[in-house]
């Protein structure tokens, strides 16, 4: 298990809950426990790694609402359900809205422990999402207005010569403009500029205004 | 009336004047030309076929004519035939003669004539009694057309009624069924009839019938009762039997009408009625049970779920290089904790099932009386799966100390099983509650059924909660009786009987005076 990620435990149950963190403390989880979906999103922030132990049914705001509103925000933390006694709707419900596994109370040591990695994973790969798309829009936000509508009009596949003409420059400043893109988004070939653009789906330019 | 006078005038002449003088001239000539030649035969003067004149004058001409024709006979006489001979003076010594004569002739004038009047009177009355008698008649013979007319009326309206309608004598004979009665029955059944209906009602509403019948002449009231009747295909039908008796003047039983109205589909809408509502009542029992369930599912759950992690979280801290003896001791606490607080789950749901909360209901009651209530109870539905309930009851039966909802429920739960264990099996159906003193402290109740009893592997089970054969019990009813039983320092145990069928006893203490 890494070191940095934590379960946060959310049950209305105490007991539960701390013998939920005893145990994943017994192996080598780092796990904190919260009472209520209120209390946790008072003391969690999304820059915290680890998943989300998360009783369906609580009183106030349930389990279901919680996971709603996470992916309202676009918080991707991975959850794990518990319950006494899941109906299918709603077990169906909570998993179609991304929940990574459906436990019933009282479940296995085994069970719990491989929800838990599979949801570090999927963690772990959201935020290595996260991170390349942040570093990403932090170059974006180095261009200047000029660049950006001369990266536009590279990754929509236009030549340098349309470009010029489009912009009324001359075709020496629009190479010059593009080399400055290509040093200042860290891209070594146009592919690679592409995919950077499709990944945080930034707007290439579209061929609508050259209708000619 | 004026006219009428004047014009009647002329005939009164005609009749008292006219009419009379011609009648006594008649016979009074008659009798002259009758007497002369008479005279010579006989010496005396010889005046009686005058008086046969005169009485025939008053005879037909009425008092006028007798009194002309008197008079008449009194002149001729005198002149022809008394001394001196023609001429009108008499003879000193016939003067006597002459006067008998006249006395005897206004005599027998008077005599005609009221023979006459008399005569004219009866003719009258007969006339007029017979024309009476003929208006009477006349009158007779209409009010019996009308009569006729209405009869026919009314058998056109009671074979044209969609109903089947009969009418009996006084002792309950049939006279009268109409139409529609005849077709249902069929002819021949009909004709079958002869003194009452019991033949063609069904064998287990027969009594019912002729009880009300019987009572209904003694009381002289109307009766009504729901029956079976077979009809001519050899169904039966329910049909409500009505009866009203019309009485004489002097208050006896002059006979019977009867109505009989088909109540089949009022019965059966009736009896899904009664379906539904029981399934509902089923359905609500079985939620509400689902329910309680759930409830206790849960709130064992939580503290099951707490140990059972705790217990893994004590093997990983002892498993642990180094062993991490506090953390697991504190880890064993809390298994130690949490199952404490399971068991309490438990003793809480016991103590919400044991009603000790309220005092119990004890109050005298005859078993007797709640065993009849309960047969009647089940009549309908004991009817409906051809199942005889048979009560065998001590007649001196001590009374007990119950609350008699709570064995009321005990009675209706095992007689409804009894009847449910029986529909399994053909043959006879047969459902007997016997009840009997005991020791001389104890009344002990059996239903027995003739089912097919209970296989030998489950006899333990019979009574334990939530263990039923039945795809819609609960498995709660047996269990709940035997709580119930208990309650009460009885004992309810159960047996297969040697013939086949579950026999279910139990006893109740009786009270103290017994």
């Amino acid at each position: 298990m890494q070191q940095g990620e934590t379960v946060f435990i959310v049950d209305d149950d105490t007991s539960i809950g701390e013998g939920l963190k005893n145990l994943l403390e017994s192996v080598g989880i780092k796990a904190e426990y919260f009472d209520s979906a209120e209390a946790f999103q008072k003391n969690w922030d999304r820059s915290r790694a680890g998943c989300l132990l998360l009783d369906a049914r609580l009183p106030g705001m349930s389990g279901v609402e919680l996971q709603e509103e996470l992916n309202a925000a676009r918080i991707g933390i991975p959850v794990i359900f518990m319950t006494a006694h899941g109906d299918v709707p709603m077990v169906r419900k909570v998993l179609k809205a991304g929940a990574v596994e459906f436990l019933t109370k009282p479940f296995g040591m085994e069970e719990l422990l491989s929800a838990i990695n599979v949801a570090f994973d999927y963690d772990r790969l959201f935020r290595a999402n996260a991170a390349i798309e942040q570093s990403i829009h932090a170059r974006v936000n180095l261009l200047t207005d000029r660049e950006r509508e001369v990266l536009a009009m590279v990754t929509a596949g236009l030549l340098n010569k349309q470009i010029a003409a489009r912009l009324n420059l001359s075709e020496i400043t629009v190479k010059l403009h593009r080399r400055h893109v290509m040093d200042k988004m860290q891209a070594a070939s146009l592919a690679d500029l592409v995919k950077m653009c499709e990944r945080i789906k930034l707007e290439s330019w579209k061929a609508a205004e050259s209708a000619e | 009336m004026t006219a009428v006078e004047l014009k009647r005038f002329p005939e009164g002449v005609y009749d008292y004047v006219m009419k009379p003088i011609a009648i006594a001239s008649c016979f009074v000539i008659v009798a002259l030309l009758w007497t002369f030649p008479l005279q010579h035969v006989i010496a005396y003067p010889f005046v009686f076929l005058f008086f046969g004149a005169i009485m025939g004058s008053a005879w037909f001409g009425g008092f006028m004519a007798g009194i002309m024709s008197v008079i008449m006979s009194g002149l001729l006489v005198t002149y022809f035939f008394i001394p001196p001979l023609f001429s009108m003076s008499v003879a000193k010594d016939s003067q006597s003669f002459l006067a008998a004569f006249l006395v005897c002739a206004i005599a027998i004038s008077i005599v005609g004539s009221a023979r006459r009047r008399s005569e004219g009177a009866v003719r009258l009355a007969r006339d007029q009694l017979e024309e009476m008698v003929r208006e009477r008649t006349a009158e007779l013979e209409a009010s019996n057309r009308e009569i006729r007319e209405s009869e026919r009326q009314l058998r056109i309206l009671t074979e044209a009624i969609p109903q089947q309608i009969w009418r009996a004598d006084a002792s309950g004979h049939i006279e009268y069924c109409n139409q529609h009665l005849r077709t249902y029955i069929g002819q021949r059944g009909g004709e079958e009839l002869g003194d009452s209906f019991y033949g063609v009602l069904h064998p287990e509403d027969e009594a019912l019938y002729r009880q009300g019948f019987e009572k209904a002449m003694r009381t002289g009231e109307g009766f009504e009762v729901e029956t079976r009747v077979r009809g001519a295909d050899g169904d039966y039908r329910w049909f409500l039997a009505r009866a009203i008796p019309q009485h004489t003047e002097d208050g006896n039983i002059a006979r019977w009408y009867g109505v009989h109205i088909d109540i089949e589909e009022q019965r059966r809408m009736q009896q899904n009625l009664k379906d539904a509502q029981e399934n509902l009542a089923r359905l609500s029992r079985i939620l509400s049970m689902a329910e309680m369930a759930a409830s206790i599912a849960h709130e064992l759950n939580q503290p099951l779920t707490a140990v059972v992690t705790h217990a893994y979280a004590c093997r990983e801290w002892l498993n642990s290089t180094p062993v991490n003896i506090e953390r697991a001791s504190t880890t064993a606490e809390k298994i130690v904790q949490e199952s404490t607080r399971a068991s309490a789950v438990v003793k809480r749901v016991r103590a919400l099932f044991r009603k000790d909360k309220e005092a119990p209901v004890r109050e005298p009651a005859d078993l007797n009386q709640l065993i009849r209530e309960l047969a009647r109870l089940l009549r309908e539905d004991a009817i409906r799966h051809g199942v005889s309930i048979r009560l065998d009851l001590a007649g001196d039966l001590a009374l007990v100390d119950i609350d008699p909802v709570q064995i009321q429920q005990v009675l209706l739960n095992l007689a409804t099983n009894a009847m449910e264990a029986m529909m399994a099996k053909d043959g006879q159906r047969e459902l007997t509650i016997h009840s009997q003193n005991q020791n001389g402290r104890e009344v002990l109740v059996s239903v027995a059924d003739t089912g097919c009893g209970v296989p030998a592997d489950l006899v333990e089970k019979v009574f334990d909660p939530f263990f039923t054969t039945k795809s819609q019990g609960t498995g709660m009813g047996l269990a709940l009786c035997r709580t119930i039983i208990e309650e009460h320092d009885g004992r309810l145990w159960f047996s297969n009987s040697p013939q086949g069928g579950a026999v279910f006893q139990f006893t109740l203490k009786s009270g103290d005076d017994h």
